[in-house]
């Protein structure tokens, strides 16, 4: 007998694989073991191959759909083509990344399903085939462990950039699959342009150069400015330099500012009071540059270097140009 | 035109802690309030009402008696009736078997245009239930607006923003449509509004009330279970030095971050 099947749904970022694609392929493997099939399911234009970028990262199948409407799709076009994939091929669980396109198809898919969906997971893992997916609640701060033991297939949202995408080896068997699209005409996205990063604040922003005391001269305010934007994120200050004309409350990371959350936060100049850490320690990578090797910033990064935050901004930024 | 708002009544405060023993949520004391996003939504709805006179917002919520209270609010702010579905036979329900009794109010209301949501609940944080209804209506969704307009006699145009497109999208109505909270600042109620709420119509619907199918209610008809509830664990983060010159730091950071996907 065939192993069930575990699916990947791809998702495409402009002319690109959507990086949580990858990661969840990576955490996929690492599921399956011999138990499980992964399946990247693939779903794009003709003249696309956007499975170039997913062969390295090692699922067993890319099972790809090609039809020109795929790429500006609407969501229930997508998971009408979704629902004729599952019903041909009965998979055990379907994975999305928790995007906003994500998380705006899965539940549609679900819904015509009628099984259960977990939404916006931190951790996946299987007891025999049932899959257990970990899910924050109360603005993260309670977990919940959620299955659905009695219908197939399960699925899950799962937040972007929780899992490593790692690349593999072995070679990915690449198939092809067809669906009747079936176009609804009473949705119809009439514009589409590529936008930058749109943060207004920084509670808002997914990548934060943050300054502290150590980081507060005017020349270094002017590197980190020209960092985030490279970065497509926002500057946040810890308390001290609030009081600086450019910097208000509204920038200020911490308990008596804003508790924020990014993908990344890179710190410099701030030695990490107590006060400060709660306001950011959740943040998915956190980088920590300050003189100081003994500051309690360190014990809550994962990244850092001990020396002149001036200097070290400096070096990053000239690497990014 | 008919828009219903779905709304949703949340602990006040997200700062909930789990009883040592019971392992359950202790929600002793927490006052229920209307979840912050679908005020947005019921915002949206009083201001489309606003450029079209004749429209008519009706607030729809699941759950106990006491969810009453957030349909007032909503009706303070200025929405003119408030349809509560309570009933025994609902309680335990997930995302799917909410989605399924909601639509089916959504069908006894009738005649409905528009149907808005907030973007999620900010307790249990799904935002699902809004792609559920749209597919149980077999109409078109727009999640995630980011700005939404009556565009035609029977025509919506709303912006989303995804992580990095801009789409301008025209739906034909009935649609389905759920709301970023940058969209508007929701209105507060005004003493005015207050005293005229008291007159507006708050109907409960009970489960007789509605054409529904028993297998597909409450916990028996919720595909998912909740197996453990918990706090989570301090994040334990590894620290990897790097050395060297600024410049060779900066590589080796360039390097990790390329690792993780975050450039």
């Amino acid at each position: 007998m065939s192993k069930p099947e575990l699916w990947v749904i791809a998702e495409r970022r402009l002319d690109h694989v959507e990086p949580t694609t990858q990661q969840l392929i990576t955490k996929a493997k690492s599921l399956a073991s011999d138990q499980f099939k992964v399946v990247t399911i693939l779903l794009e234009a003709t003249a696309d191959h956007l499975e170039n970028e997913l062969t390295a990262y090692g699922p067993d199948e890319i099972r790809i759909v090609r039809d020109d409407r795929f790429p500006t799709a609407t969501d229930a076009e997508h998971a009408d083509a979704l629902k004729q994939l599952v019903d041909a091929y009965q998979p055990n669980s379907i994975l999305f990344g928790a995007t906003i396109t994500g998380r705006s198809i899965a539940p549609r898919l679900q819904a015509k399903l009628q099984t259960g969906l977990t939404a916006d997971c931190l951790d996946l893992r299987f007891d025999d085939e049932t899959l257990v997916a970990t899910k924050p609640s109360y603005g993260d701060n309670i977990m919940c462990e959620i299955i659905c033991p009695n219908h197939r297939p399960q699925m899950a949202s799962v937040r972007p950039n929780t899992f490593v995408a790692t690349p593999a080896t072995g070679d990915a068997t690449i198939t092809t699959a067809t669906v009747t699209f079936h176009p609804v005409d009473r949705l119809k996205v009439t514009t589409a342009r590529p936008v930058v990063n749109t943060a207004t604040t920084v509670g808002d922003a997914s990548r934060v150069v943050a300054l502290g005391r150590g980081a507060a001269s005017a020349a270094t305010i002017d590197t980190a400015t020209k960092l985030a934007e490279k970065l497509g994120g926002r500057i946040g200050v810890s308390r001290p330099l609030t009081d600086q004309d450019r910097f208000t409350h509204d920038d200020q990371i911490g308990q008596s500012g804003n508790t924020i959350h990014p993908e990344l936060i890179l710190n410099f100049g701030i030695s990490g009071a107590v006060q400060y850490l709660v306001g950011m320690q959740d943040s998915q990578t956190i980088v920590a540059v300050n003189s100081d090797s003994h500051a309690p910033i360190f014990d809550v990064a994962d990244y850092g270097y001990v020396g002149d935050a001036q200097a070290f901004m400096s070096a990053l930024l000239a690497q990014f140009n | 035109m008919k828009i219903v708002v779905c709304i949703k009544q949340v602990p006040e405060t997200n700062d909930v802690t789990i009883d040592p023993v019971t392992h359950n949520l202790d929600r002793r004391g927490l006052a229920g309030v209307m979840n912050p996003f679908d005020k947005n939504a019921v915002e949206q709805a009083l201001q489309l009402k606003d450029t079209d006179s004749d429209a008519e917002v009706v607030l729809l919520s699941m759950g106990p008696d006491d969810y009453a209270e957030s349909l007032r609010e909503g009706m303070a702010m200025g929405a003119d009736a408030g349809v509560l579905l309570s009933d025994r036979a609902f309680a335990g329900a997930d995302t799917l078997a909410t989605g399924y009794v909601i639509a089916q109010a959504i069908k006894q209301i009738g005649d409905v245009d528009l149907v808005l949501f907030g973007r999620q609940a900010v307790d249990a944080d799904t935002g699902q239930v809004g792609p559920i209804v749209a597919e149980f209506l077999h109409q078109p969704q727009i999640t995630y607006a980011a700005s939404l307009r009556l565009s035609g006699a029977n025509e919506v145009t709303a912006e989303r923003l995804l992580e990095d497109t801009k789409q301008t999208l025209v739906a034909t109505l009935p649609a389905v449509v759920s709301v970023r909270s940058e969209l508007n600042t929701p209105r507060y109620p005004t003493p005015r509004n207050i005293q005229l709420s008291f007159a507006k119509p708050l109907t409960i619907w009970h489960h007789d009330d509605l054409d529904l199918d028993d297998s597909r209610l409450g916990q028996a008809g919720s595909p998912t279970i909740v197996t453990k509830v918990y706090a989570p664990e301090p994040v334990k983060r590894e620290l990897t030095p790097l050395t060297g010159t600024p410049t060779e730091a900066a590589s080796q950071l360039i390097k990790a971050l390329k690792t993780r996907q975050l450039i």
